[in-house]
């Protein structure tokens, strides 16, 4: 998270920015991280910084799966990697690994 | 006038850590360590792990421990009276997960020359350790059969990012209702190779088969090294 904040105060620096508006990032599903949890730890490091008050925005890339017996391309249902058509098991064909900041949005 | 414009990125949430990763990683290699990361759920038996496998490579192979926990030392003693060559014990005070310039003073007060393997024991969680890289040579998940065999559906990355699982307490497998073949095909679906090893600790069943195995990652670790 620090590391999150520091990218940021140094993307804003450099774009000549008086504010931060949001931080656009990217979360797999496959990693579990919680939004609650982000916005915790962010709104505990943020105020005072050229972050303060920032939007934290999170788009969740799915983990998706092909079944190669019935040709359903699907993501996962409750608590198996099977397919819900077939009940093969698939192949994943996105992994939602995904932990990346992507834009921010500032103010200048 | 106020001018809004959005500024491209596009960096990994954790480079920071990865690249303090990269410096560990170098001082494991320059001295020949083989370091292994070790995550798991409070209560899988991580400690307990490292208990056995110190009896099994005991006269084979030198082997240090860093214990990372939220507070106190009790681990690092036990693993010290278990006959590791060196112990040291991380406090995170608080933190969830070890990262990577967390090892730093652990590394300058064991003496890696004279160590052939570290078990880096992470703080007890299966979601945040796996995404912290800490500069380990391979990264082992250890799963009791009490927590059930659904838990690579709900905590896929470990599974996904392990480069061995050790299925522990396999003696209770009957009594808790782990179903093995539905555990195999999940983990399968997230990680086609890693090798599964299922060992009880309390029994013994097992052990000699991983420390086998890791025994021959001792001899050749460069195969198993790989930049996340």
């Amino acid at each position: 998270m620090s590391y999150l904040l520091e990218t940021v105060q140094e993307q804003a620096q450099q774009a000549g920015a008086v504010r931060v508006r949001a931080i656009n990032l990217v979360i797999g599903e496959r990693a579990s991280i919680f939004d609650d949890s982000l916005l915790f730890y962010f709104d505990l490091l943020t105020p005072g910084t050229v972050a303060e008050g920032a939007r934290l925005n999170v788009r969740r890339t799915a983990m998706r799966f092909h079944c190669a017996t019935c040709g359903e391309d699907y993501s996962r249902v409750d608590d198996t990697f099977c397919c819900p058509r077939c009940g093969t098991v698939g192949q994943v064909v996105a992994d939602g690994s995904e932990l990346l900041i992507e834009s921010i949005e500032v103010e200048s | 006038m106020t001018l809004v414009h959005t500024v491209a990125v596009g960096k990994r949430l954790l480079d920071g850590n990865d690249q303090q990763a990269a410096v560990n990683r170098a001082r494991f290699e320059a001295a020949g360590t083989l370091a292994v990361n070790i995550m798991a759920s409070p209560g899988a038996g991580k400690t307990s792990v490292i208990i056995r496998t110190l009896d099994a490579l005991r006269g084979q192979a030198r082997v240090g421990v860093i214990e990372g926990d939220i507070a106190g030392r009790i681990d690092a003693d036990r693993v010290l009276a278990a006959g590791a060559a060196g112990a040291v014990q991380i406090n995170t005070g608080g933190n969830c997960h070890l990262e990577a310039h967390m090892l730093t003073p652990a590394l300058d007060a064991l003496d890696l020359s004279d160590l052939d393997l570290v078990f880096i024991e992470n703080v007890g969680n299966l979601v945040c350790p796996t995404h912290w890289a800490l500069g380990e040579a391979l990264k082992l998940c250890v799963l009791s059969t009490a927590e059930g065999h659904d838990k690579p559906v709900k905590y896929p990355e470990i599974f996904a990012v392990s480069d061995v699982i050790v299925l522990n307490k396999i003696d209770l497998i009957d009594l808790v209702d782990f179903e093995r073949a539905r555990f195999y095909e999940s983990v399968r679906v997230l990680n086609p190779h890693a090798p599964i090893f299922e060992i009880s600790c309390r029994t013994g069943t097992g052990v000699v088969a991983w420390a086998d195995w890791l025994r021959q990652q001792l001899a050749a670790p460069a195969l198993n090294r790989k930049e996340r």
